[in-house]
């Protein structure tokens, strides 16, 4: 991977075809998670991590602003998700964004990394792995490659909003 | 359990009521451990118009002591604001104002 740098209008980067594999495989996840069932809401932690309630103590407001929101939510990720895909090299390349797609790029990798740091229970004293053995290292690996891929894209598209300036 | 009806409300209750009414409601962010601290400051310069060290501060907060009010004002546009957040995956919920 090269990360995403800032160049002209656009933000530019280098995935192999590894790793746009990898990508391509989390995008078909999450579009499975974002076509589940709204009830399933409450009974998956990951879906609810993606839908968070609105209100943290009145079940009736917290009812009232899922009904209100999540169908646009749902929505405007799968928009996102839809312009990830298509702008990802499927055998490797450079992907090079607008700023649009760049914000999408950006919801979507951290809807991507919410799913797979909530399934492997990511705490703040959470480290990389220092030799992938299982199957839990290699998604926590994927995991930091996706911390590092969005670092990049969000120092980019800062200096892209002071080159604007 | 039922009580006699009262014809009037109280002066008392009906103070307290509009107090309820005048108090703002406001958006929290929360602190979790997948969101970068430069992604949380790029955010909430984005959605709200912050400065680089308004939003710092704000993300600092968040970090340090678990969470932060990002906004304040009447309660649809605090719903507003904690399903724009939603929209990025920052933990957000909205409340009365404590």
């Amino acid at each position: 991977m090269k990360p995403f740098r800032a160049r002209g209008g656009s933000l530019v980067a280098r995935l192999d075809r590894a790793e746009a594999g990898i990508v391509g495989l989390l995008l078909d996840q999450l579009e499975q998670l974002l076509a589940a069932d709204t009830t399933d809401i409450a009974d998956d932690p990951v879906l609810a991590r993606l839908f968070p309630a609105g209100h943290r103590s009145d079940r009736e407001l917290a009812e009232d602003y899922r009904e209100l929101t999540e169908e646009t939510l749902r929505g405007g990720k799968a928009d996102d998700l839809a312009v990830v895909r298509a702008t990802l090299p499927a055998d490797g390349g450079e992907v090079r964004l607008d700023l649009d797609q760049a914000a999408a790029w950006l919801r979507t990798s951290n809807d991507l990394r919410l799913a797979l740091g909530t399934r492997l229970d990511i705490d703040e004293d959470t480290e990389p792995p220092d030799e992938i053995v299982d199957e839990a290292d290699h998604q926590l690996a994927v995991y930091y490659w996706l911390t590092a891929v969005q670092s990049s894209l969000v120092d980019a598209l800062v200096a892209a909003r002071a080159g604007r300036r | 359990m039922a009580g006699p009806l009262a014809p009037t409300r109280t002066p008392e209750t009906t103070e307290e009521e509009r107090g309820d009414l005048d108090r703002p409601w406001v958006t929290i962010v929360w602190n979790d451990p997948v969101n970068l601290m430069t992604y949380v400051t790029f955010v909430l310069q984005e959605l709200f118009g912050y400065d680089e060290p308004t939003a710092t501060t704000l993300m600092l907060q968040v970090h340090h002591d678990g969470k932060a009010i990002v906004s304040s004002g009447p309660r649809e546009r605090m719903e507003h604001d904690t399903s724009r957040l939603h929209a990025y995956g920052l933990w957000a919920s909205y409340q009365r104002d404590s």
